[in-house]
């Protein structure tokens, strides 16, 4: 098995334990760990040993989402402005972004995100581009990139809660808890936190009893019927969109998050850029 | 807005009807617009003796308004609002035969496609509302009822009361879904509430399918909807434009724009109606018995057996 830092993955009873491992970081996802999680996603697809893969995270949080430090962080985010790069190259950065998530979500074995604490951003893309979603009563969703100018490139949200939960959540800000994500429609169930891990095990157990080719067919023909209501075309769309949004140009007086972070450091930096918003529940 | 070439450039790509509504040199006169902060401006529908029926001025006036927060550089999100008892109770029935407000009057009897490019212009004034470049809150009390609603429903956020009742009532059968306009809806609800067709829903309904982003007492409504505005209104503009064009291209590609125009198709079928002699038709029974008449008649009719479940 490979020599991964960023992650733990064990296989176990045919299920496939995945922990993203940096909960120093509140697992925020770095370029590493992203590696990391590709190179395990293409090991697993292919290993008949494995039928469902669960990925939750390790300490406090499932993920906080991007790693906004900027060291080693040019794959998971949008190509900084100060960079300059062609159009060309900024939108093949978009595409194996949005790629990376449509082939979670593609992938021929059930995933289950195990969902506890914080889970913003790309940690809820990774969460919700699972086939399942279980969350423990402490959980947090919301993604917080349009305060940075950074498109949330995540089309599956407004097919999976419609468009007005969507815009609360990405135009507004709010954060939606665990039971209102379950009853928005976001994930399947949310649970005590001490069930969580229970609740999960179960789950895993009982698809790992199918036959992995039934569970590929069945799989692939739930996804045939959402890409028939257009997510297809939608991730193609939202790269087009997200290379616009990187191309504009910052008016005056305007929050640079990178100018912020540079001048005050990461924490004051994140805390500058959400202090102005009002919180809504 | 100003680019710098020495042309103006609109953030829309295409033509708006509300582009077309000058507001220089107006005076509202069923509308108030208030610029409530730099960032925020708020639209009150005043017609409340009516209910905020929407007749040619009231609708114009809040195309105008529209345009002109547009072109206020400052304004990033407005608020949409009703005085008086209610949000909106749709279109004016009782308006005179020539306005575009309320369904084409029979005597008309313009030819197919003139009625097509009237509904198209008249359902045309409502999607431009969820195109417009700057983010809206619908801010819902009381009835938001027809064309209300369909404004409202046109919106980024609607927070309502508790007490906000969100349908349609059409005339007789002549009803048309807009809450149940599948588009804006998650596949889950939209298979629930579509099987009710003409129902009329309450406010912690609307919030549980998906339909209104927030219900909340009737005490708090104006501070809520201030807070959601002052949250969007840190963005910039840019930022909320180009979200809204990303989002709406994702529904372009579900299929919104064919509902849009399925929805011109559908007003327009409506108007050839035969009735029967047991239907209650709105032209009809105003001739016979005045729009009092009518709305009594259409209250005991099938179309309006289901109330809100608030």
């Amino acid at each position: 098995m490979a020599d991964y830092r960023n992650i733990i993955y064990e296989i176990k009873d045919n299920i496939g334990w995945v922990t993203l491992n940096r909960p120093e970081k509140l697992n925020a996802i770095n370029d590493d760990m992203l590696f990391e999680l590709d190179n395990m996603f293409e090991l697993a697809e292919q290993d008949l040993d494995v039928k469902v893969l669960v990925i939750k995270g390790a300490g406090k949080a499932f993920s906080v989402g991007q790693d906004l430090s900027g060291a080693g962080t040019d794959e998971i985010l949008p190509p900084s402005p100060r960079r300059k790069l062609p159009s060309k190259t900024s939108l093949e950065a978009a595409r194996r972004r949005n790629r990376r998530w449509e082939y979670i979500f593609n992938l021929c074995k059930p995933t289950i995100a195990q969902v506890h604490g914080h889970c913003l951003g790309a940690g809820l893309y990774l969460a919700l581009a699972c086939d399942l979603t279980i969350a423990s009563d402490d959980a947090v969703f919301g993604d917080p990139s349009l305060r940075m100018g950074i498109l949330p490139e995540f089309p599956l949200l407004a097919w999976l809660v419609g468009v007005k939960r969507t815009s609360a959540m990405l135009l507004c800000g709010k954060q939606f808890t665990a039971r209102e994500a379950e009853e928005s429609g976001m994930i399947n169930m949310a649970v005590p936190k001490g069930k969580l891990q229970a609740e999960v095990t179960n789950m895993a157990k009982g698809i790992s009893l199918l036959h992995s080719d039934a569970l590929a067919v069945a799989k692939d023909s739930i996804n045939a019927a959402m890409e028939a209501r257009g997510v297809g075309p939608a991730w193609q769309f939202t790269n087009d969109v997200s290379l616009l949004m990187q191309q504009r140009t910052r008016r005056p007086g305007e929050f640079n998050f990178e100018n912020a972070r540079d001048k005050l450091g990461l924490n004051a930096a994140i805390e500058a850029r959400d202090k102005p918003f009002p919180e809504l529940d | 807005m100003p680019t710098g070439f020495g042309w103006t450039f609109k953030t829309q790509y295409q033509k708006s009807q509300w582009e077309d509504m000058e507001y220089r040199g107006r005076e509202y006169g069923l509308l108030i617009y208030e610029k409530l902060e730099p960032h925020i401006v708020r639209i009150t529908f005043n017609r409340p003796e009516r209910r905020n029926a929407l007749n040619d001025q009231l609708y114009n006036e809040f195309l105008a308004a529209l345009h002109q927060a547009n072109d206020d550089p400052q304004a990033r999100v407005l608020i949409v609002r009703g005085s008086g008892p209610c949000f909106g109770s749709g279109h004016d029935l009782s308006s005179p035969p020539g306005e575009e407000s309320p369904p084409i009057h029979p005597s008309l009897n313009p030819t197919l496609v003139d009625y097509y490019g009237i509904e198209r212009r008249r359902c045309g004034k409502q999607e431009d509302i969820l195109h417009y470049p700057k983010a809206i809150i619908a801010q819902v009390h009381g009835y938001c009822i027809g064309a209300s609603e369909m404004i409202a429903s046109m919106c980024d956020v609607i927070i309502a009361t508790e007490e906000a009742t969100f349908g349609v009532k059409g005339f007789s059968r002549m009803t048309l879904g807009v809450t149940n306009w599948p588009c804006f809806w998650p596949a889950e609800s939209n298979k629930f509430w579509g099987g009710q067709l003409s129902s009329v829903i309450g406010g912690k309904q609307a919030v549980e399918a998906g339909f209104i982003t927030k219900v909340v007492k009737a005490e708090e409504l104006e501070a809520e909807a201030l807070k959601w505005a002052r949250a969007m209104a840190q963005l910039p503009a840019e930022v909320i434009a180009m979200y809204k064009e990303w989002l709406h291209g994702m529904m372009d590609i579900v299929g919104l724009g064919a509902a849009h125009r399925s929805h011109y198709a559908d007003h327009l079928s409506l108007q050839y109606v035969r009735f029967r002699p047991d239907e209650v038709n709105l032209y009809k029974e105003k001739k016979d018995s005045g729009l009092k008449g009518f709305l009594k008649k259409r209250e005991g009719s099938a179309s309006t057996a289901t109330k809100a479940k608030s």
